[in-house]
């Protein structure tokens, strides 16, 4: 009778630390994604957004990498590691082309391989219009890898998978 | 009879009834969506075998009951499970591939390719496919090779054939 009841007060112990590190490891998920949204929101415009709003998104754009943030796509010329200010002024000289610009990030597979990091791969779909009122949508796989630095997640790696290679 | 034709378009919401109902969601969520996808075609690299717009079917259990293989169309999985791209294989794993004057050559052979029906003049160096990958090309040829999205993919990225 007294063992049954050491191995119950186990199994509840057992139970209740599972669950805290479900609970725990959930937040850090969520956490993660939240850091997509945002890049997401900021990246993102409507044709009626004014000079402060694009400054201010820009801001926090560059808020969401860290000190250094290397970017790896098939072209070359784009590749390579980037400061955060230097995402930001380049990614305000890109969004000045679409007056409407959508990004939505999709499908997202987190995982942490060691503390501190964030693997997430994804789906990023890009639509907007530009000013000449053509079309744009392009859909890309990309492999990011976050750090955690002062509690908060930033961008650390992108990746964009090449699919097919020539 | 009209009780029949009442009972077939409102049915008596008996539990065998809800049963039935739960499991045929089941069986079409799982047959749907793992094993015949729906697939809505755009672009136009795959003209005129398949046509921008059109819908098909892509079967994922195809290559459980034969090999990959030269001039199989199949759907490559590009992002996330919702984009696919669809082309034709060419090459398998090993061979050389190599474009001559618009002539795909495989091995040093030019490959006889009924399916393509406009000419084009793309220049290719040849080149080795990898191991555990194929090299995919779209059927249309009708653009620039700058402007045609092909090459070498992984064979774990195909995810399975269109139906017709």
């Amino acid at each position: 009778m007294v063992r049954l009841r050491y191995i119950l007060i186990a199994l509840v112990v057992v139970g209740l630390g599972l669950l805290v590190t479900v609970y725990f490891s959930q937040s850090e998920e969520k956490r993660v994604r939240k850091q997509f949204d945002l890049l997401s929101e900021y990246v993102s415009r409507d044709p009626d957004e004014n000079t402060i709003a694009m400054a201010h998104n820009m801001q926090k754009l560059g808020s969401l990498f860290g000190d250094s943030c290397e970017l790896k796509i098939a072209v070359e010329f784009l590749s390579g590691t980037y400061t955060r200010e230097e995402i930001a002024s380049y990614a305000a000289r890109a969004r000045a082309r679409f007056p409407k610009l959508s990004l939505e990030f999709l499908d997202l597979e987190i995982t942490f391989p060691e503390n501190g990091f964030a693997k997430v791969s994804l789906t990023a779909r890009l639509t907007g219009r530009t000013r000449a009122g053509e079309q744009m949508r392009e859909t890309r796989e990309l492999e990011c890898l976050l750090k955690k630095i002062e509690k908060k997640w930033l961008f650390n790696n992108i990746e964009v998978i090449e699919v097919l290679r020539k | 009879m009209g009780k029949r034709i009442r009972q077939f378009f409102f049915p008596s919401l008996t539990p065998w009834f809800l049963i039935r109902i739960c499991l045929v969601a089941i069986f079409a969520y799982l047959f749907f969506g793992y094993i015949f996808i729906p697939i809505r075609i755009q672009g136009t690299s795959m003209e005129p075998t398949y046509r921008n717009g059109g819908m098909n079917f892509c079967s994922t259990l195809h290559y459980l009951f034969s090999k990959l293989k030269r001039q199989d169309v199949v759907a490559v999985r590009f992002a996330g499970n919702r984009v696919m791209l669809l082309k034709r294989v060419v090459a398998l794993e090993g061979e050389q591939v190599e474009f001559r004057a618009g002539k795909l050559f495989v091995d040093g052979e030019e490959l006889p390719e009924p399916y393509v029906l406009n000419p084009c003049n793309w220049n290719l160096p040849p080149r080795e496919v990898e191991k555990g990958c194929v090299y995919v090309v779209g059927d249309n040829r009708s653009m620039p090779i700058e402007n045609h999205y092909f090459g070498q993919t992984s064979v774990k990225r195909i995810v399975g054939v269109p139906l017709w």
